[in-house]
């Protein structure tokens, strides 16, 4: 592959390739770091790229092995963040002083609880282990094949299903019961109260009902909810969309409290 | 002569046929009482290993544990929550651990052991037993529950979670 023909490609691919790296270290800052490294890394190793695979699941390998050398080294996420950074938000008056800036003067400061329902399934995905993390988001996000994300992963096809299987299993369950748009029961609202805050003027329960996943909660099937959920952040560039400028200073938000939160666990 | 051998070998024979189909056996002697269970299951070894190791994620797939906390790793030692007696958490060390092929863990009173076999058409037979004694065994041999229904049970939740994710595409 001449470099001409990989830097075109690369182009198509980086895209998904930075949201990917985002969603799994909820770093901004990584993910233009490992972005960037992957890129070099790639250019360096480009002779060595036969075609076996397809250029994206190699560039995937590449920055998925730079990624988990550093999430190897961290401490997982709790299942409850929304609750813990909830709370630090709303002791942090800077916080919402900044959250409302972006939210009046950025084109890219549109808040929409579909935005909301992508950026929580990233910070709670930080709870699975690591394997399950990346394994769901491969699948059901990047929409790799089994085959393809053992390549990724170097594991087993047999471990690729597993982690699968579990990763999915435990995120269908913590959904189920902590999400207010899907179990009346749920212990968070944050979706619909963001929204009650950024768009007041908006009837925030005809806004969350245009939502295919809160349409279908009455029926009761997870599965198909979680694959409905999973639609919803296949379709958003977290880096691109319209609420990206607000979405990510929660994000940088959350990963902060979270760093803080889990230091003081280890005490 | 012949005939008694015949027939004691049938009854042998139908035993452990019993046993890999997921039925549990109890040998009960004075001073000891066994379990054990074994099953055919049609999944890669490291996926049901995986699910034996992973001890935060047991409550999911098998009905018979309420939680395990620790790590499920050589003489690590975790407290384990069983549905057979929900007042008592049982801390067991593990005792032995080769990677999909055998798992001990146990405490005083006794040890559990499973193991995983390649067969030749591709299974693996997944074996449970469980020994429980000592020189006291008899005062409290009554108190102790049956282990048969929580040792179904378990052999059959490990062999519907193994091959549900074996399928999966």
């Amino acid at each position: 592959m001449t470099v001409e023909l990989f830097n075109q490609e690369f182009e198509g691919i980086v895209g998904h390739l930075k949201s990917y790296i985002l969603r799994i270290t909820a770093s901004i800052a990584d993910a233009e770091d490992i972005v960037h490294d992957t890129y070099l890394k790639a250019l360096d190793k480009l002779h060595t790229f036969r075609g076996d695979a397809s250029l994206k699941t190699w560039l995937f390998t590449i920055a998925s092995n730079l990624a988990k050398d550093n999430l190897r080294a961290q401490k997982r996420w709790t299942e409850n963040v929304t609750d813990i950074t909830k709370e630090a938000a709303l002791n942090n008056k800077q916080f919402f002083q900044e959250a409302m800036n972006i939210r009046m003067t950025s084109p890219y400061g549109q808040y929409e609880a579909k935005e909301h329902i992508a950026f929580c399934f990233t910070c709670i995905s930080k709870s699975l282990p690591l394997e399950q993390q990346l394994c769901v988001f491969l699948k059901e996000v990047y929409e790799f094949k089994v085959s393809e994300i053992t390549s990724i992963l170097n594991t087993t096809e047999a471990m690729v299903k597993y982690y699968l299987h579990t990763g999915r299993s435990k995120m269908i369950n913590i959904f189920d019961g902590r999400c207010a748009l899907i179990n009346k029961e749920g212990v968070c609202h944050q979706c619909s109260e963001l929204n009650g805050i950024f768009n007041p003027k908006q009837n925030t329960q005809e806004e969350l009902m245009k939502i295919d996943l809160v349409k279908e909660a009455e029926k009761g099937d997870k599965e198909h909810l979680f694959d409905l959920r999973m639609q919803v952040l296949r379709e958003i560039d977290p880096f691109k969309s319209k609420a990206s400028e607000l979405q990510l200073h929660h994000l940088e938000h959350n990963r902060q409290v979270m760093e803080k939160y889990l230091e003081k666990s280890e005490d | 002569m012949n005939r008694l051998i015949t027939l004691l070998t049938i009854t042998m024979m139908t035993t452990t046929t019993m046993a890999q189909n997921g039925k549990a056996i109890t040998v009960k002697k004075t001073f000891s009482r066994e379990t054990s269970v074994s099953i055919n299951i049609k999944a890669d070894a490291s996926i049901i290993w995986a699910l034996l190791t992973n001890a935060a994620d047991y409550p999911r797939w098998n009905s018979t544990v309420v939680a395990i906390d620790g790590k499920i790793a050589l003489n690590e030692k975790i407290n384990l929550k069983s549905t057979l007696d929900t007042s008592r958490t049982f801390k067991l060390a593990i005792k032995e651990f080769e990677t999909n092929k055998r798992l001990v863990w146990g405490d005083a009173m006794g040890k559990r052991i499973f193991t995983l076999t390649q067969n030749a058409n591709g299974e693996i037979t997944f074996a449970m037993s469980e020994k429980i004694g000592g020189p006291m065994f008899p005062l409290f041999a009554k108190m102790i529950p049956s282990f048969d229904q929580s040792f179904e049970q378990f052999a059959s939740d490990l062999k519907k979670e193994s091959e549900a994710i074996m399928e999966a595409k």
